[in-house]
């Protein structure tokens, strides 16, 4: 008995006191190592391009770097690899400058042909599906090169946040430049770009479908040039922990640097055991507010859900107050509109409310009740509305990436359930959830949070929704625009407001006013449902690693995953 | 050696077979029952993973052609036997286009070798305390076992894997919490990943063990009265030979037999139990891919994981009853 | 004196125990368990709020009282055993839950055994075809885990109600007592009385139900006992799975939600404990109540 307890806890200690084993190996304390949510699918497939997880394994964290980053604490465009971007007065000419010196990192100079090069292969191949891609080829006309460290975007039509959008990093991602060297001849749907390489400070070193290793690359032309040091880490590591607990037991254990979200009472244990563990926020609700927040998205071609006062019921029914209490336990609020609550949106939110456009945080069920007798239904003995025999039924589509997803999904289920909707939930995969069932409108509700966009100015959401985006059913909602097919009267409507301030620039005045009118059509229609703002309690580990974006420390915002990263990895050192 | 009886053999034989295409049948009967055609949401959803897959047209006719999906259903049927037959059971829709077959023999092995171990390790434990409950010279304290044994049986595994997960790995943080092997290792045949291995799968072979020792214990006991008694058990103590050598090669041998038929009708039940456990522990096998299927609604994967398990539930039973004949001796003696 | 009264009054006791069977221990406890689950269900539903047990009506993850969680946060009277992550009454929960997990295993083992009554009576009585064709069914469905084929069906059908997750089992639970009563039946209808029974002219029905169900019934008892408890472990493997039925509360879902909610790491062992406790309970009782009615059944098993 003795001599088994006594190996027991020797192998226990030998396997606790691990090393990575993989290649050479690099101390725990210069590697930095972060928390990957999916499976890498092709682990040898570099084409962003096309769908897959082929970019936030530490590709465009590390190795690809963006022209520009968005700020999220200042609001502020900061330069990377570019160094200015100026339309002109009609904003339907933009110019960009280049920074100099930028090499790729198997040692060819970056400049304005690789980025006329990758610009014009989005430009000319539909089947680069990307968002960024995507955009660019809606909006952009013609590209051209001034000179090595110039080009020049000849745009559609006016568009005064065509730099934030494409190349800012303002939400995940931003359209990321390729070397013409290598993609040059290459058929841009099907290249792999293996190995890859970037301009970034670390070089791709391995990589397996559960992970994703890089190196530093001492010969980095920022810190040559001097546009910054050399980051810290010698090794970054993209691991998929596979869930909350295993996220949680690597974060408490030191064996992960970086985690993806997770539930409060999960942070809470975390920190419980490991107290090097922060988040955003020192303190309750320790989150920080993810740009893009969570609502129910309708498709409007499915029946009874095509019927703006079904929408309405629903509404009236959910309480949003419940969703943020017990799915979110309290780390986030409930939407008071369709935009995301900074700051810089609260002039338009207090405009919609003020014109009685507001959403309520509480539910008023009998409201929606009866909105939905008066659509004819009547509560059968099970409790549940039927008309015609037949059940009052809403499939929840969710995807079953994120526990966050479900557990609201859950809530909003027994509350539509409760009200005598016979509501069930569609859990789909990740793949397939943004694969197709929400552009090719295969859905009868869902929860998404397609409207983020806005962060300083109301268009980018509301532009989302319009008349000209409606695609038919089975076909790819442009973007994953308006995957509701809202398309009435009332759309027409609210897209000639919206369209006419997507050509003014940022901070109009006039602007207000648009806004309140056509959120009017919207709020009579509400083809969504904001639900609650999305709350992102990211868990870092100060063991190794200071220098965590914080709310004190607020360089930018943490979410790891996005190509702003860069930023973070510069900004860590090492713990004493 | 015993020879196996031929009208013997060609009943289990047929038992097998029986069992299986039943199994089959089922499978593929139910869902056919159910008011949304399960046929057209797979194709539906394998369509939906097509739009990130290059080929993926080719790849869903080929699936419907192999499939028949068009037969009718007496034609369906015959092609589905015959995929089952060779393990086809098309492609999995969470993960298109992967094969539902490649899944399942990535995590078959887990299940098996954790199955293996914890019934190796349960069978002997238990019948080892079996014996000892009966044996005059075993001390007292093993006799208290007794009524331990039983209460530990009457409960299904997945509790046990609670309570131990929760004692081991959430307050102790001993044992890891999810998986079959660390994040850290390479899978390969290195010494670190057999340490991690092990030490993954301690828990869970422990979570069968600790509910299942009892059965073995209790019938053991059972049949050690019995053997206790009979003339060839007294005829040895009469010659004085050691108690030891009585226990081993005259009491446990004889008592051990029944032990085994006994077993064929606990295998169902101990692989069910297992697919729960592996769910608990997150562990790389079977039940997690159940699991997973279940969550991600990927039928495919379902119906294949059901079939394989069923399969290798029935040839277990398969395999015991065969093994009985050719070891009990009152089948030597009729030679 | 004193010393011979007591002997008597062990001796009495001892006899007593031997003319009534039925005033086993084993037997007395285990429905003592079993009832006080099916009690608690009843006097809970009279005393405590049932709406507890819905999403949100009560603060979340509170500990059972006299403990405190991982926030600091004490267990309160309003909720004495704790709440959930989704804040729900615990309580509540198992008031409905408890009852609901032991009605399905009653439930599928009743429709278990009048399958396998009829049909252990047919295969023992017609004999021939009849007979092979259920022999062979029994056996090769005793080897078919009922919780694999019962995957497929819940997958393909989604929510199902408790009555009809109760019959699903039950589709499962009929091999054994078949088996067992055919044997019996084939043994009997050799013996001395029903031979009588036979030359007298009486029915098969007759035969059947007045001569030979009443020297089955202990075997029966045991039987669906045994089928009880594999009919709970059934469904809470397929509750624990996700499946099952999706909104009514039942151990085993509640079980699923706390693991799938982090529940141990964040040590709210209330949350699953209780229930698995409760579960362990019912095993126990229904284990106790079998052991002691094979001792009624079989009093060579039965100790002085």
């Amino acid at each position: 008995m003795r001599t088994t307890k006594t190996l027991l806890a020797v192998s226990a200690a030998a396997l606790m006191a691990f090393t990575p084993a993989w290649g050479q190996s690099v101390a725990r304390e210069d590697t930095v190592i972060f928390d990957l949510d999916r499976t890498i699918k092709d682990p040898e497939n570099f084409n962003w391009f096309t769908p897959g997880t082929k970019r936030l394994h530490g590709a465009h964290q590390a190795m690809w770097e963006p022209l520009f980053i968005l700020n999220y604490e200042t609001g502020e465009m900061e330069p990377w690899l570019g160094t200015a971007f100026e339309p002109n007065a009609s904003h339907d000419e933009w110019t960009l400058s280049i920074r100099d010196g930028v090499k790729w990192s198997d040692g060819e100079v970056f400049d304005a042909d690789d980025v006329v090069f990758t610009v014009n292969m989005a430009l000319g191949n539909e089947d680069l599906s990307s968002r960024e891609a995507a955009t660019v080829r809606a909006q952009v006309a013609s590209v051209e090169k001034i000179d090595d460290l110039t080009v020049k975007f000849m745009l559609k039509s006016s568009n005064p946040r065509f730099a934030v959008e494409n190349f800012g990093v303002r939400i995940f991602g931003s359209m990321l430049i390729m070397p013409e060297h290598i993609w040059n001849g290459q058929d841009a749907a099907t290249f792999a770009f293996y190995p890859p390489i970037g301009t970034g400070p670390y070089k791709y070193a391995s990589g397996a479908t559960n992970r994703m290793i890089w190196d530093r690359d001492d010969n980095y032309w920022g810190a040559a040039t001097g546009f910054t040091d050399l980051p810290e880490p010698l090794r970054l590591i993209w691991l998929e922990s596979g869930g909350e607990e295993s996220r949680a037991q690597l974060m408490a254990a030191n064996q992960m640097d970086a985690a993806q979200t997770v539930t409060l009472g999960t942070f809470e244990a975390m920190q419980f055991q490991n107290p090097n563990i922060i988040a955003w926020k020192s303190g309750m609700p320790f989150a920080w507010s993810d740009p893009c927040a969570r609502q129910i998205e309708f498709n409007t071609t499915v029946a009874p859900w095509d019927d703006a006062n079904m929408r309405q019921a629903v509404n009236h029914i959910i309480d949003r107050s419940q969703i943020v209490n017990v799915a979110y336990e309290g780390t986030t609020e409930a939407s008071r509109s369709i935009f995301v609550q900074y700051g810089g949106m609260e002039k338009f939110i207090s405009a919609v409310e003020d014109a009685g456009y507001g959403f309520s945080a509480s539910a008023d069920v009998a409201a929606g009740q009866a909105l939905i007798e008066a659509a004819g239904y009547a509560k059968g003995a099970d409790g549940i509305y039927e008309k015609d025999g037949q059940d009052l039924v809403a499939n929840v589509t969710v995807n079953t990436a994120s526990t966050e997803l479900t557990r609201a999904v859950d809530v909003i289920l027994e509350q539509l359930n409760r009200a005598g909707i016979a509501a069930k939930p569609v859990p789909v995969e990740n793949g397939v959830f943004w694969g197709t069932a929400l552009p090719l409108g295969e859905y009868e509700l869902a929860y998404t949070w397609l409207s983020c966009g806005s962060i300083n100015e109301p268009w980018a959401s509301m532009g989302r929704y319009t008349a000209k985006d409606v695609a038919p059913i089975g076909e790819r909602a442009p973007g994953f625009n308006n995957t509701g097919r809202w398309n009435t009267a009332a759309t027409a409507a609210y897209s000639e407001i919206v369209d006419q301030m997507g050509g003014m620039s940022v901070g109009d005045p006039a602007i207000e006013g648009m806004v309140v009118d056509a959120y009017k059509y919207y709020r009579e229609e509400v083809p969504f449902l904001p639900m609650v703002q999305a709350s992102k309690l990211l868990p870092f580990n100060t063991t190794y690693w200071s220098g965590w974006p914080t709310q004190e420390n607020n360089y930018n915002h943490p979410a790891h995953w996005w190509g702003h990263t860069h930023q973070i990895i510069h900004n860590l050192t090492k713990s004493n | 050696m015993g020879r196996i009886p031929m009208d013997y053999l060609l009943n289990r034989l047929v038992t097998l077979f029986l069992t299986v295409w039943i199994a089959a049948t089922l499978i593929w009967i139910i869902p056919r029952l159910s008011p949304v055609d399960p046929a057209e949401i797979m194709l539906g959803r394998m369509a939906a993973g097509a739009g990130t897959v290059a080929n993926a047209d080719e790849i869903l006719a080929t699936l419907r052609a192999r499939f028949g999906l068009d037969d009718p259903l007496l034609v369906q049927y015959v092609k589905y036997i015959r995929n089952v037959v060779v393990f086809d059971f098309g492609l999995s829709t969470a993960s298109f286009p992967t094969e539902v077959s490649a899944l399942i023999a990535r995590a078959l092995p887990w299940t098996l070798g954790l199955m293996l171990i914890s019934i190796t390790i349960t069978f002997f434990i238990g019948n080892l305390l079996g014996a000892l409950m009966v044996w005059e010279r075993s001390p007292k304290l093993v006799r208290v076992a007794i009524p331990a044994a039983m209460v530990f049986t009457s409960i299904p595994p997945i509790l046990s894997a609670l309570l131990l997960m929760w004692v081991f790995s959430a307050q102790l943080r001993w044992f890891p919490l999810t998986g079959a092997y660390g994040l850290f290792v390479e899978p390969g045949w290195t010494w670190a990943f057999a340490q991690s291995v092990i030490y993954h799968g301690f828990l869970p072979a422990l979570s069968i063990v600790v509910v299942t020792f009892g059965f073995w214990a209790l019938g053991m006991r059972g049949l050690m009265i019995t053997v206790q008694g009979e003339d060839y058990t007294t005829l040895a103590k009469a010659k004085g030979l050691r108690p030891r050598y009585i226990l081993y090669k005259y009491m446990i041998r004889n008592a051990i037999l029944p032990q085994i038929t006994a077993f064929a009708l606990k295998i169902g039940l101990l692989i069910a139990g297992q697919v729960l456990v592996e769910r608990i522990f997150a562990y790389n096998g079977m039940g997690k891919l159940l699991y997973d299927a279940i969550l991600d609604q990927d039928f495919p994967v379902i119906q294949g994981v059901s079939y394989v398990i069923i399969l290798m539930t029935a040839l277990s039973v398969f395999i015991v009853d065969l093994i009985y004949p050719l070891i009990d001796p009152r089948i030597r003696h009729g030679d | 004196m004193a010393d011979t009264t007591e002997l008597s009054r062990a001796q009495i006791r001892r006899m007593k125990r031997f003319d009534n069977p039925w005033r086993n221990p084993k037997l007395i406890w285990g429905a003592g368990l079993i009832l006080g689950i099916v009690f608690m269900g009843i006097l809970g539903r009279l005393l405590w709020d049932m709406e507890l047990v819905f999403t949100g009506s009560a603060p979340l993850k509170l500990p059972p009282v006299g403990f405190e969680n991982l926030r600091g946060q004490a267990g309160v009277a309003a909720h004495p055993i704790g709440t959930d992550g989704a804040g729900r009454d615990l309580l509540s929960l198992i008031i409905i839950g408890a009852p609901n997990s032991l009605l399905v295993g009653l439930l599928a083992s009743c429709i278990g055994m009048s399958i396998g009554i009829f049909l252990g009576f047919s295969a023992g009585f017609l004999k021939g075809r009849v007979d092979d064709t259920i022999r062979i069914l029994a056996d090769v469905m005793i080897t078919i885990p009922p919780l694999l084929i019962l995957v497929v069906f819940q997958a393909s059908f989604g929510d199902v109600s408790l009555t009809m997750m109760a019959v699903l089992i039950a589709c499962f639970m009929w091999q054994s007592p078949t088996r067992l009563i055919r044997a019996q039946v084939l043994s009997m209808r050799e013996s001395g009385y029903v031979q009588m029974a036979r030359l007298s002219g009486a029915s098969t029905m007759h035969i059947m139900f007045r001569e030979m169900m009443p020297n089955l019934v202990p075997y029966l008892f045991g039987s669906f006992i045994a089928n009880v408890t594999t009919s709970i472990v059934t469904a809470v493997g397929l509750e624990v799975l996700g499946l099952g039925p999706q909104r009514i509360p039942t151990l085993g879902r509640t079980i699923y939600e706390a693991i799938n909610s982090g529940a141990l790491i964040q040590n709210l062992w209330w949350w699953w404990g209780i229930p698995t406790i409760l579960l362990a309970v019912m095993f126990v009782g229904l284990l106790l109540i079998n052991l002691g009615l094979d001792e009624v059944s079989n009093p060579r098993l039965r100790k002085l």
